[in-house]
């Protein structure tokens, strides 16, 4: 049988040489390739001789997206430059941000406190906040329909994205309103943000929905029989809006993070100078980050308490008050199982504040609010 | 002068592998797989032990315990005296699981009608002057930018999910089916007729008995279109659902329970794929 297998003929015909020939061939091209490949990657590689390069990653937000004027605007290159860095800002969907900060692909990243602590923490990144940017004064709201109060929202339809802020929102609603025992009743249907708008105002019978602006905003104006019932300017500095960097980073022995933090902080305050005094290109910048008009983007700043001058930021980051505020997100994330599925205590990821107490176990501080940087730029040491 | 050894036919098209080979041929992909996977696992272990993008082996673990036997927590707490087979019907896979079936298998019902319009189309020149030119076009529209009209006809509980995985999937099932009837050779029809045969016997005894088999095919093809636009459905609006499930995962990097879940999901899939093709061999043997 195996004689008459024409394998023998095929051999004859193709001949031993050519192949090697052609392997041969295939070898040389793979090595001028990787030739090639390796020329490539020195040239992508920093530091060499090029200065240390940081990425910061932001999404579309009332209070970040600053961010982008300030790289459009050349505030960040004159500041890195000071500073002898390269600082890259790219913009990304919010959860792919969170992703990619977590995964170490970018040093730097906007996130609220409830992120930061659920994220990058939780997930064993120790990191470290920069900048205390923000907080919602008004931005995230519940809103309800034909008059409904928030006693008559147990056992209803609440669209929401889960386990966020929305949801932190929600809570504290009832909480402050000592309807706390009514939580469990709660309906939430997880609803993305991207079509949250139209479902929502797709079926009037929806009654409720926590959501941000602009959507808030977007909803409020196309349906007059809606209605906010809470929002939070009722719970002020509770969702906090960040610049973390991760620790690793600020602690990189050739000081070229540190570098990185002085650089990122005087151009931010800078930055927000520029928003606070009403300059027109500053807020035109920032309007264009989101392609929100100016107008609209006025209205989401009214409603975001910004930490205009580095002095407010620090006197913040330094109260007794804020200890107690992420209490409160710190147990809404352990309850909600936010901190892993497996974590025993909440204080298993803790946090420390800038006068060096720690909230948790002190051997397991995963998130760490600095005001070094935002004290530098207060007394202008930048 | 026999072979010395398997190596010789590797590039031979008239190799013949033996049984053991071609076992353990085809494993090794996987096992590539499950190398690569812990070798990334554990160096990222190394750098950060508490790491949750790539979960080691006992997060995954624990992640799949508490998938089958933890509660979803938006139900009420079971009390603990709850025998094992309680907690994993109560279970947030078990649970998860049967709400996506049940709009998995609703929208495989409603796909039915749009085999046998296709059929029809194929069979019938009026049907086919009437259906085709606009189901040609219909089928190019992106049935996930429809979504948004999706909700405000169906609402957003079920039927819009439904609805969303039918009419992303339905018209091109029926476009095959379309085509695989039209390629019934015109004599059998002729002859079917020369035997006194109705055009309904000939549509449903003659055409749709002969190419069941390919629709079969068809369907299985289309398995994993349905569960994309499931998928979709799920994560933009749901309570409950597989996807769901992974959507809220993901906001806190819960991958000790996705990855558990995605490939529970792709192992449903391969036993509805198996049984199709099981029930396509038992029920037409000679195709």
């Amino acid at each position: 049988m195996r004689s008459f297998c024409p394998r023998g003929i095929l051999k004859c015909k193709a001949g031993k040489y050519p192949r090697q020939q052609s392997l041969g061939r295939a070898f040389a091209a793979n090595g001028a390739l990787l030739v090639a490949l390796a020329f490539l990657c020195a040239c992508c590689t920093p530091g060499y001789a090029a200065a240390p390069t940081f990425t910061v990653g932001w999404s579309v937000y009332a209070g970040w997206n600053p961010y982008f004027y300030m790289a459009r605007s050349g505030i960040l290159k004159r500041w890195a430059d000071k500073y002898g860095v390269v600082i890259k800002v790219q913009r990304f969907d919010y959860a792919a941000s969170l992703d990619a900060f977590v995964g170490k692909n970018i040093d730097a990243c906007t996130m609220t406190n409830m992120e930061a602590l659920d994220m990058p923490a939780a997930a064993g990144v120790d990191s470290t906040a920069l900048i205390v940017g923000d907080y919602s004064n008004g931005n995230d709201a519940v809103l309800a329909r034909s008059g409904l109060t928030l006693a008559q929202l147990p056992g209803k339809r609440i669209m929401l994205v889960q386990k966020t802020v929305s949801e932190y929102l929600l809570e504290r609603a009832f909480e402050v309103n000592g309807l706390g025992a009514q939580i469990p009743r709660l309906r939430l249907m997880n609803t993305s943000d991207s079509d949250l708008v139209g479902a929502f105002l797709g079926d009037r019978n929806n009654p409720a929905a926590v959501t941000w602006k602009p959507l808030v905003s977007q909803i409020l104006a196309q349906d007059s029989g809606v209605h906010s019932l809470f929002d939070s300017s009722k719970i002020p500095g509770e969702i906090l809006d960040l610049l973390v960097v991760r620790t690793d980073i600020l602690e990189r022995p050739d000081g070229s993070g540190v570098r990185f933090a002085k650089a990122i902080a005087g151009a931010w305050y800078e930055t927000v100078a520029q928003l606070a005094s009403g300059a027109p290109a500053a807020i035109a910048g920032s309007a264009a980050a989101s392609g929100d008009s100016v107008a609209s983007y006025k209205d989401q700043l009214r409603t975001t308490y910004l930490f205009s001058s580095p002095k407010l930021a620090e006197q913040f980051a330094e109260g007794a008050t804020l200890r107690q505020k992420m209490d409160l997100v710190r147990q809404f994330c352990f309850r909600h199982q936010l901190l892993g599925q497996g974590v025993q205590s909440v204080d298993d990821v803790a946090i420390r504040y800038p006068d060096g107490s720690v909230q948790g176990k002190t051997n397991r501080v995963r998130l760490r609010i600095d005001a070094t940087y935002m004290q530098m730029a207060a007394q202008g040491k930048l | 002068m026999s072979a010395t050894g398997p190596a010789f036919h590797l590039t031979d098209i008239q190799g013949r592998p033996r049984r053991l080979w071609t076992q353990s041929l085809s494993w090794m992909l996987f096992l590539v797989g499950i190398l690569l996977y812990s070798q990334f696992s554990v160096a990222r272990h190394k750098e950060n032990p508490e790491d949750r993008v790539i979960p080691s082996g006992a997060q995954l673990i624990q992640g799949v315990k508490s998938a089958v036997l933890e509660q979803p927590e938006e139900d009420d707490p079971l009390d603990a005296t709850a025998t094992t087979w309680q907690r994993v019907s109560h279970g947030m896979l078990w649970r998860d699981t049967v709400s996506s079936s049940r709009r998995f298998f609703i929208s495989l019902l409603l796909l039915i009608p749009a085999i046998l319009l296709g059929l029809h189309m194929a069979v019938f020149p009026y049907a086919e002057a009437f259906f085709l030119r606009f189901f040609l076009f219909f089928d190019k529209i992106v049935a996930l930018s429809l979504l948004p009209i999706l909700f405000i006809v169906f609402g957003i509980d079920e039927w819009s999910k439904i609805m969303l995985m039918v009419i992303g999937v339905g018209p091109t099932l029926m476009l095959d089916t379309y085509n695989i009837a039209k390629s019934v050779p015109r004599e059998q029809v002729v002859k079917a007729f020369t035997l006194q045969s109705s055009s309904l016997d000939v549509t449903y005894r003659v055409i749709l008995k002969q190419i069941l088999p390919q629709i079969i095919n068809s369907v299985r093809l289309n398995l994993k279109p349905l569960a994309l636009f499931l998928f979709a459905g799920e994560m933009i609006a749901s309570t409950d659902g597989l996807a769901y499930r992974i959507a809220i995962m993901r906001r806190h990097m819960g991958m000790d329970i996705i990855i558990p879940y995605l490939l529970w999901v792709a192992a449903l899939l391969f036993a509805m794929d198996a049984l199709l093709r099981f029930a396509n061999r038992r029920l037409h043997p000679w195709y």
